[in-house]
């Protein structure tokens, strides 16, 4: 009687699962580690190039065009004998810049329509609503392609047109945040002993409901690096001294037979920023989710 | 758990993609390495040339018009050469022969042709071809109303015609000149036909009807040009050898810009040919036994980087000459064309009547000599490393046109970097609109440009000095003036001994250069990539494709 009792316990929960839940926990951690120190490394290269690449980023070596990857070129030369590695150290600054800052203009206007749209209601909601939604019907890529192509070629005009097309997303997030928030309990108790309306919204309803945002302007920052050098590759970006890595995955497309190095490169860095982005993000998400963080 | 288990199931996946594509970028490059080569193992057969197919033939940039006297690009000869015939043609021997016009005489003083035609030629659309229709085509293109293009510069002298009977014309000019029957042969001055040009008008760019061995189907924009055999045709010029009606049923000329794309198609067999094939892939395709490449030099003016004079510094020879000592054009050529393409020396390309041999390897560049001009104008170099004077910092406004055609703006990246040497900033500025920021505004330091041309009366239109009421209408590149060239270009238009002529053109050129109005930077090969499929693609003397012998096996 015991012993079928004992193995009950041990079908309800087998011991594979204990293990492999464990090794789970351990590889995410892994992934994580490593997106830190890539995202920390980049972060580097941007700020601190010249201490990095070995090269500097215009020095062209008409001796060794088109020359392979070797212990001299880590990353090979490119077609005007550039050092690719040091042309990828440099390009993270540009690339960069375009992704925060289009990340803070349009999550702080995104979050700011979204906030005032969310804690006023009524037809200013609704005006700013259909205007969001507006936005929404054009595909992000799309209308940030439209915009940069409008404005003309300018690394600002770039920003802006990225963070143009995230707007739409920000402001939807934080009105639901805001919406959810504005009827809880603590907020109506705050309200009925008479605190000013505007001071609900600044001391109880803004520092509750910015969380998402935090997550979503992470995530949202691979993905305007990502534009960014989308457009760069279109050729709507600048042409700087040095190019940003987008411009150079477009360099690099007409080698792809003779130089794969050329465009290989700038490209995983790009993949690599984006997903240890994304890793650090899924783990912030976890961490600021009440749904997730009920779960476990 | 299970989200977590979810997520890294993302992870992987995301992992996985990133790999794959890193193995497949790197499989692509080990393809090339691994080619066997197979030059020289195919067996050139003398078959009876196959009847039929359809040629598709990839073009680098889209024509701007297919009226060929409205027209101002080479690439919209390529495809309107097969639809227009000219009166003559210049054979590879500078000759002039006859074509639509089987002979004629020059007056004593030089100024009338009396050309006899063809009496059995008859355009697509029905209308015989006459008199008439010669002194309309060539009245069209002086009418103001037509708002002919590079037609013009091509005729002039051009007066009047007369036509004497049905096939008999004459041909008035005001001033003697030279170069008027080899201008004649060209595309651009071809023989249009009066009806369909009275009938569509403006039109008559996407409607062109003419005598040539394909008549125009249809032209869908920035996607194709497709034109079809024409069964009357027999009067096809000495440089080709069927002279009847061509083998192939059909060209569809595809507008391919991205340069990869369009030598992939050819690879990939989604073409039979594309032209103007990348330096660095002339290399594989000469070892892909399927491929063949043909090159032929292109002649007239190379690509030239013109110094705009109207603006400060630039008029000033000293600065000119200081950018010229600091441009490495060797190392530009070198590095972009991996010496496929030759480097050029002066305004006109090698090949060309009246080109100056001397000029080649005259300048070399000279760091010292260009910093010396700079220091003597008063430029100093700042806390930058770029030189200013009154505040003013010096910066050369380099612009250029996109796409990145010939790799053009890649020599303004290598240009920017050489003159930072000396002390100058370069901004470098792409735009589309080449036409209102360089012919109408003159907003540059310096820009790029070249002519295909059978002449070298080709350079007043480039470097004789304009009359304020063409200035309005087009601003010349570089608007430099000089008294003595322009006088030379004058004797050279009507001068007729061909070795006086070598001697006015050689002065010109030296001139152009010492006063360093122009870099030029290299002469362009034509080059074409074509399935092994493909025979008979004939060059002109301007290095223009003939699709008359053409067949597919």
């Amino acid at each position: 009687m015991k012993e079928i009792v004992n193995e009950e316990t041990v079908l309800r929960v087998p011991k594979w699962t204990l293990s492999k839940r464990k090794k789970n926990i351990s590889f995410s951690n892994i992934f994580l580690l490593v997106a830190i120190v890539l995202v920390l490394f980049i972060i580097a290269s941007a700020l601190i190039p010249k201490w990095i690449a070995p090269y500097s980023p215009t020095y062209m070596n008409t001796e060794s065009i088109l020359s392979e990857p070797s212990s001299k070129h880590w990353f090979g030369t490119d077609y005007f004998g550039r050092d690719v590695f040091s042309l990828v150290i440099y390009g993270s600054r540009d690339s960069l810049i375009i992704g925060i800052t289009s990340v803070l203009i349009g999550s702080l206007i995104g979050g700011g329509i979204g906030a005032v749209s969310g804690y006023i209601g009524g037809y200013i909601d609704h005006f700013l609503m259909r205007v969001i939604e507006i936005l929404m019907t054009i595909p992000g890529i799309l209308l940030a392609l439209a915009i940069a192509a409008a404005l003309g070629p300018s690394l600002m005009n770039i920003v802006l047109a990225v963070a143009a097309s995230s707007i739409p997303g920000y402001a939807r997030v934080m009105r639901g945040q805001i919406l959810s928030i504005k009827k809880r309990q603590f907020v109506d108790a705050s309200r009925s002993i008479g605190t000013h309306s505007w001071k609900v919204f600044v001391w109880h309803i803004l520092p509750n409901s910015w969380s998402p945002l935090l997550v979503m302007g992470t995530i949202g920052l691979g993905t305007s690096i990502l534009i960014g050098s989308g457009l760069s590759f279109l050729g709507l970006g600048v042409i700087k001294e040095v190019p940003d890595w987008g411009a150079l995955l477009s360099q690099g497309r007409g080698y792809l037979v003779v130089g794969w190095w050329m465009s290989t490169f700038p490209g995983l860095a790009i993949t690599l920023f984006v997903l240890s982005i994304n890793i650090i993000g899924d783990k912030l998400r976890d961490t600021f989710d009440p749904k997730t963080s009920r779960m476990r | 758990m299970g989200a977590i288990h979810l997520k890294l199931i993302k992870w992987k996946k995301l992992l996985t993609i990133t790999l794959a594509s890193a193995l497949l970028l790197s499989g692509c490059a080990s393809s090339t390495t691994t080619k066997p080569s197979s030059e020289g193992t195919t067996k050139k057969e003398e078959v009876q040339p196959k009847e039929g197919g359809e040629l598709t033939y990839a073009l680098a940039t889209s024509p701007d018009s297919l009226d060929p006297h409205r027209s101002g690009l080479a690439v919209a000869v390529r495809a309107f050469r097969t639809i227009f015939d000219s009166l003559v043609v210049q054979g590879s021997d500078n000759s002039i022969q006859p074509w639509l016009a089987t002979e004629w005489t020059v007056s004593e003083d030089a100024k009338s042709y009396t050309f006899k035609l063809r009496e059995d030629v008859t355009f697509h659309d029905g209308t015989p071809f006459n008199a008439e229709a010669v002194k309309y085509s060539f009245d069209r293109i002086i009418d103001p109303k037509t708002q002919a293009k590079n037609a013009v510069a091509l005729l002039k002298p051009y007066e009047s015609s007369e036509v004497i009977d049905e096939f008999t014309i004459k041909i008035n000019l005001a001033t003697p000149s030279s170069a008027f029957l080899s201008n004649l042969s060209q595309a651009m001055l071809g023989i249009v036909s009066p009806t369909a040009a009275e009938k569509y008008g403006d039109q008559f760019v996407k409607n062109p009807v003419g005598t040539g061995p394909f008549k125009f189907v249809s032209w869908t924009e920035n996607a194709d040009i497709v034109v079809e055999k024409n069964e009357e045709y027999h009067w096809g010029p000495s440089n080709v050898e069927n002279k009847v009606v061509p083998y192939l049923d059909k060209i569809t000329f595809k507008i391919i810009p991205e340069e990869a794309t369009r030598i992939g198609s050819v690879q990939s067999g989604q073409v039979l040919a594309a032209e103007t094939v990348p330096p660095q892939n002339i290399v594989s395709l000469n070892n892909d036994p399927n491929q063949q490449l043909l090159q032929v030099n292109t002649i007239g003016l190379p690509y030239t980087l013109f110094f705009n004079q109207r603006k400060e510094p630039w008029n000033d020879v000293k600065a000119r000459k200081a950018v010229q000592l600091a441009v490495d054009v060797d190392a530009i050529v070198k590095t972009l064309y991996l010496e496929t393409y030759s480097r050029a020396w002066s305004p006109l390309t090698p090949g060309i009547l009246g080109y100056d041999e001397s000029l080649e390897n005259k300048n070399k560049p000279d760091l010292e000599k260009a910093n010396q001009f700079l220091d003597e104008l008063g430029y100093v170099k700042g806390e930058d490393g770029i030189r200013e004077k009154d505040g003013k910092k010096l910066i050369l406004n380099y612009v250029d046109g996109t796409p990145n055609r010939e790799k053009r703006n890649d020599i303004a990246v290598i240009i920017q970097q050489q003159l930072k040497k000396v002390g100058i900033k370069v901004e470098i500025n792409i735009t589309k609109d080449i036409a209102s920021v360089v012919q109408q505004k003159a907003d540059y330091d310096l820009y790029g440009n070249s002519q295909v041309n059978s002449d070298p009366n080709a350079l007043r239109a480039f470097y004789h000095t304009t009359t304020p009421e063409e200035e309005a209408l087009v601003k010349r590149l570089g608007g430099g003036s000089d008294p003595e060239i322009d006088q030379w270009l004058e004797e050279g238009t009507v001068e007729l001994d061909p070795a006086k002529r070598i001697e006015i053109y050689k002065k010109v050129q030296q001139k152009i250069i010492d006063e360093a109005w122009i870099i030029p930077i290299y002469v362009f090969p034509y080059t074409v990539a074509a399935s092994k499929t493909v025979n008979g693609i004939k060059f002109d003397a301007l290095g223009y494709p003939l699709f008359n012998d053409v067949n597919i096996n």
